[in-house]
């Protein structure tokens, strides 16, 4: 953002330069070495048909992997639900996460320690969030239904086989709020003062200050974590396997990527295809969201 | 500043002396003679008994023997990786029936033919357990396996309402014949329908409906074998097989059980059937012999005095099967021939009668003909009996290299019916057959 | 200089911000603290249920409807620690006998079994606090740098940079895993705590350049301008003015980083065996003869979950410390 004025290496015992190679360099080199194979390697592998426990090499058969998927009904059903998903869950996390910074921003006598204690979700083990939020769930078992004063087995609702998708959802934005909560904190906490007090002055109603000053400034950590959320909402699987192990309905890309790769079938080749044309679906998403937080910061 | 760049330095030199390492295996030495084996299994309780089983041979022969656990759900994944690597981590693999067709036809598990056969080590074990377990292509002769867990579906039910005269008069009076361990799958139908009563918390059964990976369709093929359908005829022709009018009649009865089953199944395998025998929501149960120990554990089941158990019950014909579950030991193909020896030196003092015996006593199941048919295993538990009479007619789904692309939808169509409600059993059967029919095709194994 | 270094560090006791105001600012607060605490224990009860299962017997923990009220046992622990040894029939009745079993051998005991010694568990846990920790480290480490050049420098390709940085945790973990494993098994670091820990890091840098860089843009450049003038080297500003200003940024960072490799399940469990293994991958699969071991799963939860709140705990005061770098801004 802000540039610094590069003056005359009066003092500097390096350059700028130097500072920029040293500082990006080991980020970039162990990134590109980390990813290089198994991006290329599956790239080539989707344009061909192969399956890893096969001792038969890879036959290159075209762009025929990707015409099978994009002319095959249900992947557009499995990209439809995680689309319906990620937006769901995101844009609650969004509202839940930052609507708990507002109420925290305040410091009062152990807001520190709930704060604290907001963050365990976010903590617990995916995996392990999956299985017993199955079992909370659970209408015999579970404490859901009786928490919220479900008496009768008989008219208590089956969340999993009723609102598979919403269930999922409620677990994602469960888990997640924190996390959105604490980057919106550490934004509002880094608005300076003086922009409030200067709106005190021109007497602006709390509204105006939280559309005017509040939001634009937490902006760009927001849209970072939307990012963030909804990369990893695209790649949601732990979750999803544990809660309804991925039934009709909640069959995400993600679970249909495994079922294809992995799970008795190793359609390596056509699995990769399709792990490709999801990393096209997120660029493209991703793109957008930089683009927006591009034109945050420069507003 | 200069000591800065002297740790980025040596970051980065960590980071090359990482990528450039030593590739050796972490591979004992074959030169001097082998002097410890490795086993895959899952993580459950039979692969301790199995340490426990290698533990003697450490002690007869010097040779340790690790048998090394990996999680269930992810245990299969962990060998297709292995496989794909052509790896050498492990010597033997105690791997599911349906892994055969995959790891013969690509080459992963070592020919046992010879092995078994010309020892005799064949002739040991039930004839079932041995085409099941061990043969592949079925009926060839030719064995990858020697059969080490075997396990089938059974029930466990509770005696106290079985036997409970108040009950037994009462159902006689509702389904005219009396209550007792059902016979046909008619009556275990009318008998889960009769226990079905929510509002004192009890349902009349419970039944496999996991999608997960194969669950759904071993609970269905119990009956689907039972009312006299295969998955495909000898052609391989699944038209009018896998959908024919039985096929139906099976499948509607399936659903009707789930819908006498306790609140929260709609997901439920092996762990959720003992859950809900344990904490008194079910009168009966279906589950893998496997798992029945437990229920004989008082501290774990507390209706362990009254639990009673019984073998599948017969479809409309007389037909009786039990889907099958367990596994079998191979040789990795991969390991050297010195290794590959040392790993049958393993199998065959596995395979004695002693061997078994003890294996059969920690918990094993044992496919050992003697075995099997001793009094003193029949007597050992209360759901021996049971095993061993199931073992006679236990029956398996495909075990074709195709057999997980098979399975997919077959998982899918059955949980959408059985427990989305989605359509008629017709119409999810005929979708089956249709997806089934294009696999096979695909596969080489029925003209179009 | 030493006026720079005195940066106001203390929290602004009484604000001026006229959102307090309007309805009494005491009673807001207050509304705001029940409000709080209210979502707080939503948000908590999940997690007191899961530890509330780890103490349960195995009938309680699935006793229908769910048992609040319960006689708490330690047999989850137990064999979430030890290996156990089937005992035959006669030996139990032997072992029965013995005098010398501690509370654990008569838990155990019950279920007919011997205890023969600690389970994987305490080695995957410290194998999990290896890995995640080093790997932090690394991620933070050099997030924090690569950050900070793409902050203040002009770099000629830059947004590309970022974005391939930013696609390296597109792409799902399924199809990567299989690849990496096969790369793994050539380079000898299948199995290693190197390799995890190198695979988390890149892992986690993505991330935690991109967070970094969204605090250090906020940081203004002002105060490390006045020091180069003031004849700092570049990397002297770097360390004494814009590392503490980066603070909260540096420890969200680091919790966000830990709890993802600390909770990493995909490639742990396709990229380690014996030696590497850390314990995600067998906490929810403890699968005894009984089906799923509800106990034990809760107990491994709760004990893994210790770590995390402590790095979490002792980062807090960081963490919630606020930029009061208002000063500058205003003048």
């Amino acid at each position: 953002m802000s540039q610094t004025t590069m003056q005359g290496p009066t003092r500097r015992h390096l350059s700028d330069r130097r500072v920029i190679q040293l500082f990006i360099v080991p980020t970039m080199l162990l990134l590109i070495l980390m990813n290089i194979f198994p991006l290329i390697y599956s790239l080539y592998l989707s344009f061909t048909e192969y399956s890893i426990i096969s001792t038969t090499a890879p036959e290159w058969v075209g762009l025929q992997n990707y015409r099978d998927i994009l002319s095959d009904e249900r992947f557009w059903e499995n990209f439809a639900i995680t689309g319906r998903y990620a937006l769901y869950s995101v844009s609650l996390q969004m509202i839940v996460g930052f609507g708990m910074a507002m109420l925290l921003k305040e410091k009062f006598r152990g807001s520190g320690l709930l704060t604290t204690l907001i963050l365990v979700p976010m903590m617990v083990s995916p995996v392990v969030v999956g299985v017993f939020w199955r079992n909370i769930f659970n209408p015999s078992i579970g404490i859901l239904n009786p928490l919220l004063g479900y008496q009768n087995l008989e008219t208590s609702p089956e969340w999993l086989v009723e609102y598979p998708l919403y269930s999922i959802v409620i677990v994602d934005v469960w888990m997640w709020s924190p996390f959105v909560m604490l980057l919106a904190l550490a934004g509002l906490s880094a608005i300076p003062d003086y922009l409030y007090e200067a709106a005190a002055i021109d007497r602006a109603s709390s509204w105006f200050q939280f559309w005017r000053i509040t939001l634009p400034q937490v902006m760009p950590l927001l849209i970072i974590a939307v990012l963030f959320r909804t990369i990893e909402a695209f790649k949601q699987f732990d979750l999803v396997m544990g809660l309804t192990g991925g039934r009709p309905g909640t069959e995400t890309v993600s679970v249909r990527l495994y079922r294809e790769a992995l799970q008795g079938q190793f359609e390596t080749g056509s699995s990769s295809a399709l792990a490709y044309i999801v990393l096209v679906i997120i660029i493209a998403i991703s793109n957008l969201y930089i683009r927006a937080l591009n034109r945050v910061r420069e507003a | 500043m200069t000591r800065k760049l002297g740790t980025l330095a040596i970051l980065l030199a960590v980071l090359f002396v990482g990528f450039s390492g030593n590739s050796a295996q972490p591979v004992a030495d074959a030169q001097d003679g082998v002097t410890e084996l490795t086993i895959w299994w899952a993580e459950w309780d039979p692969a301790n008994y199995l340490q426990q089983v290698g533990n003697n041979y450490e002690e007869e022969t010097g040779i340790s023997v690790t048998v090394v656990q990996e999680p269930w759900g992810s245990y299969f994944d962990r060998v297709a990786a292995e496989w794909a690597a052509r790896g050498d981590s492990y010597d033997m693999v105690v791997g599911d029936s349906q892994w055969l067709g995959q790891g013969v036809e690509e080459g992963h598990y070592l020919d046992l033919t010879e092995f078994m056969t010309s020892e005799g080590l064949a002739e040991t074990v039930t004839p079932a357990t041995l085409q099941y377990y061990g043969e592949y292509p079925a009926g060839t002769g030719q064995y990858y396996a020697y059969p080490t867990e075997g396990d089938a579906n059974g029930w466990a039910y509770r005696k106290d309402l079985f036997e409970n005269p108040d009950e037994m008069a009462a159902f006689e009076e509702a389904y005219g014949y009396a209550l007792a361990v059902p016979e046909t799958w008619e009556q275990l139908r009318d008998i889960a329908e009769f226990f079905t009563r929510p509002d004192d918390g009890l349902y009349g059964v419970g039944v496999y409906t996991q999608i997960d990976y194969d669950a759904i369709t071993m609970g269905f093929e119990n009956v689907l074998f039972s009312y006299g359908v295969d998955w495909a005829d000898e052609n391989n022709n699944v038209f009018d097989v896998v959908n024919s009018e039985a096929a139906v009649a099976a499948l509607e009865l399936y659903k009707e059980l789930y819908s006498f089953a306790p609140p929260g199944t709609d997901n439920a395998f092996f762990a959720e059937m003992n859950d809900i025998f344990i904490n008194g929501q079910a009168a009966m149960i279906m589950n893998y012999f496997a798992f029945f120990p437990a229920l004989d554990n008082p501290e774990i089941n507390p209706y362990r005095d009254v639990t009673g158990y019984f073998a599948m019950p017969a479809g409309p014909d007389g037909d009786r099967f039990a889907a099958l579950g367990g596994q079998g030991i191979s040789v990795n193909a991969y390991i050297s021939e010195e290794r590959q020896q040392a790993a049958l030196d393993f199998i065959r003092w596995f395979g004695q009668e002693e061997v078994q015996a003890e294996w059969a006593a920690l918990g094993g199941y044992t496919c050992n003909i003697n075995v099997l048919g001793s009094e003193e295993f029949l007597n050992q538990t209360p759901y021996n009996a049971a095993f061993a009479e199931t073992m006679t007619f236990v029956k398996d789904f495909w075990n074709i290299p195709q057999f997980g692309q098979l399975l997919e939808p077959t998982q899918r169509y059955l949980h959408s019916y059985v427990v989305g409600g989605e359509g008629t059993a017709q119409e999810a059967l005929d979708g089956m057959a249709f997806e089934h029919d294009e696999i096979l095709i695909e596969a080489g194994l029925v003209e179009e | 200089m030493a006026q720079v270094s005195k940066a106001p560090r203390s929290p602004v006791l009484h604000s001026t911000r006229v959102d307090k105001v309007g309805f009494g600012p005491r009673l807001a607060l207050r509304l705001r603290a029940s409000l709080v605490i209210i979502l707080t224990i939503i948000m908590l009860i999940p997690v007191v249920w899961m530890g509330m299962t780890a103490f349960k017997s195995r009938p309680d923990a699935v006793a229908a409807p769910a048992k609040v009220i319960f006689e708490p046992t330690l047999e989850g622990f137990v064999s979430l620690l030890t290996t156990r040894r089937q005992l035959l029939p006669d030996e139990a009745e032997e072992y029965r006998q013995r005098d010398d079993l501690n509370f654990a051998d008569e838990i155990a005991l019950k279920r007919g079994q011997a205890i023969i010694g600690p389970s994987q568990f305490p080695k995957q846990l410290l194998n999990s606090l290896i890995i995640a920790g080093v790997s932090t480290i690394f991620s933070v480490g050099f997030g924090v740098l690569a950050a900070y050049a793409f902050s203040r420098f002009k770099i000629p390709g830059e947004d590309d940079m970022l974005f391939f940085i930013l696609s390296t945790r597109m792409l799902p973990p399924v199809v990567v895993t299989v690849p990496v494993f096969l790369m793994y098994r050539e380079l000898g670091l299948y199995d290693t705590h190197f390799g995890l820990i190198l695979l988390y890091t890149a892992f986690n840098l993505s991330f935690s350049v991109w967070l970094m860089k969204g605090f250090m843009d906020e940081i203004p450049s002002e105060y490390e301008e006045a020091a180069l003038v003031d004849g700092y080297t570049r990397l002297q500003a770097f360390r004494k003015i814009v590392l503490p200003q980066a603070v909260t940024g540096i420890a969200a960072t680091t919790v966000f980083s830990f709890i993802f490799a600390w909770n990493e399940y995909a490639f742990a469990l396709m990229l380690t065996g014996d030696t590497a293994r850390t314990a995600p991958p067998s906490i929810p699969s403890r699968i005894g003869t009984g089906g799923v071991e509800w106990a034990a799963i809760a107990a491994g939860s709760l004990v893994f979950l210790i770590p995390v709140i402590i790095v979490t705990f002792a980062l807090r005061r960081h963490l919630l410390r606020g930029v009061t770098f208002g000063a500058i801004r205003k003048g």
